[in-house]
């Protein structure tokens, strides 16, 4: 039992302490000159659905790599049974 | 053993396929909880990982474990106890279009939305478990449809119906059984109503019925849940509201991170009452109000504080709770580490 709850607790701190270093900086961070318009309209319409969908139980945009996120989204696609177009807006949206 | 084998199998898959921009990824929860209950102490370290392994553009292989303490003083003054291990799920996921996905393995049970939706610990807004989910199972091992989408402007429709197997095997305990969810929600107005039902296939063939609504209003940061649930065992539901204090116009440093939670809910005892000590159910009619408060440091780290009263004929007693809770999520492909 000993052993058990040690390799637990070693476990959990481990993946707590490297996860401190997985982050990236946040997906709203680049947006540029000649994708300002389009950028704009992203944001505008992919908040309006992440705060429709994901805000209902999350809280504001998690700083994950895009690669991560589109994970993410699949995983809520499933999970909170997201429409197929809320989904794409909302990674464009997150990703950008 | 299987299930690792599965795991490590697809993130070979995953390998060999990564043209597909989404990589696998271990996230989850660590809790630590502290609870007194009727003067009772007990410490509740958590971690529950959860693996997500993408594969090409519409499959998706998932699964969650839950590690749980549960440890109470001695008489020596130090805590101990055991620690139990639970596979919740580990399904996999084909998103076949628009209107439909399968999935087939072991699945969280789609009745109400606190077992999918709200149980993990870093969303939840108590600690403490609602009496409607040992009512209805947590988890089944079967195949499962489901999906969401739009049928009229500012209306959304999901559904899931599934079917389950029976199994005896430890740890992949489900029951025999069929059932499904269906909800609408009002993306406008951040309204959902819905309800879920359970065929049970052996031994009685019972039903379960359940119901559910969720609000939040996008004028005020307020949250409103609600969720009913009958089944032979007995009959439960809970009402919980969660207020940010973000508009709140004094001590915006401190206040914008605070939430203010409350839940009432109630159980009426049913009449196979034999097995609610299993399932963690009252045996008697049993109301319970709490009110707590929450404080994000972090949108992945939260501190949690909450005082209960639970009204029965055995006795009335108090619950407090303080905890917190850390989400993580890191890459298993060491190309996305930056």
């Amino acid at each position: 039992m000993k052993l058990t709850r040690s390799l637990f607790c070693a476990v959990a701190l481990i993946l707590l302490c490297s996860s401190l270093f997985a982050g990236v900086p946040s997906p709203k961070a680049s947006s540029d000159g000649a994708h300002a318009n389009k950028g704009d309209e992203v944001s505008v319409e992919g908040e309006k659905r992440f705060r429709a969908n994901c805000g209902r139980c999350h809280q504001a945009p998690h700083k994950l790599s895009p690669a991560m996120m589109r994970t993410a989204i699949r995983h809520m696609r499933v999970r909170a049974n997201i429409t197929d177009e809320d989904m794409r807006v909302i990674l464009e949206y997150i990703t950008q | 053993m299987w299930i690792f084998l599965l795991l490590a199998t697809a993130v070979l898959c995953f390998a060999q396929d990564n043209n597909d921009r989404a990589v696998p990824l271990l996230s989850g929860t660590a809790a630590f909880v502290t609870n007194f209950d009727g003067g009772h102490a007990d410490v509740q370290p958590v971690f529950a990982p959860v693996l997500l392994v993408p594969i090409r553009q519409n499959w998706l292989i998932e699964g969650r474990g839950q590690f749980e303490g549960d440890f109470e003083r001695k008489d020596n003054g130090s805590f101990g106890g055991p620690v139990s291990s639970e596979l919740q799920y580990v399904q996999l996921d084909y998103i076949a279009n628009k209107y439909v996905t399968f999935s087939a393995g072991r699945y969280l049970t789609p009745f109400g939305i606190y077992n999918e939706r709200l149980y993990p610990l870093f969303i939840r807004n108590f600690q403490q478990e609602p009496f409607t989910l040992g009512l209805t199972g947590e988890s089944s091992d079967g195949a499962m449809l489901r999906g969401g989408f739009q049928i009229a402007d500012g209306v959304n429709l999901t559904y899931a119906t599934y079917f389950s197997t029976l199994s005896t095997v430890n740890k992949l305990y489900s029951d025999r059984a069929a059932g499904g969810r269906v909800s609408f929600y009002f993306p406008k107005r951040r309204f959902e109503i819905g309800s879920s039902w359970k065929h049970l296939l052996q031994e009685e063939r019972t039903n379960s019925y359940g119901a559910h609504l969720a609000w939040q209003p996008y004028s005020v940061p307020f949250d409103l849940r609600a969720e009913y649930a009958y089944d032979t065992k007995g009959k439960a539901y809970w009402i919980e509201s969660a207020y940010k204090l973000s508009s709140v116009p004094v001590g915006q440093a401190v206040t914008r991170h605070a939430q203010l939670v409350a839940r009432l809910q109630q159980f009426f005892i049913g009449k196979d009452i034999d097995e609610n000590d299993e399932y963690e159910l009252p045996d008697v009619r049993t109301t319970q109000v709490e009110g707590g408060l929450n404080y994000y440091f972090r949108d992945d780290v939260r501190a949690q504080a909450s005082y209960g009263r639970a009204f029965s004929i055995d006795g009335n007693r108090n619950i407090w709770t303080v905890g917190a809770t850390y989400r993580f999520a890191m890459p298993l492909w060491p190309g996305d580490w930056r």
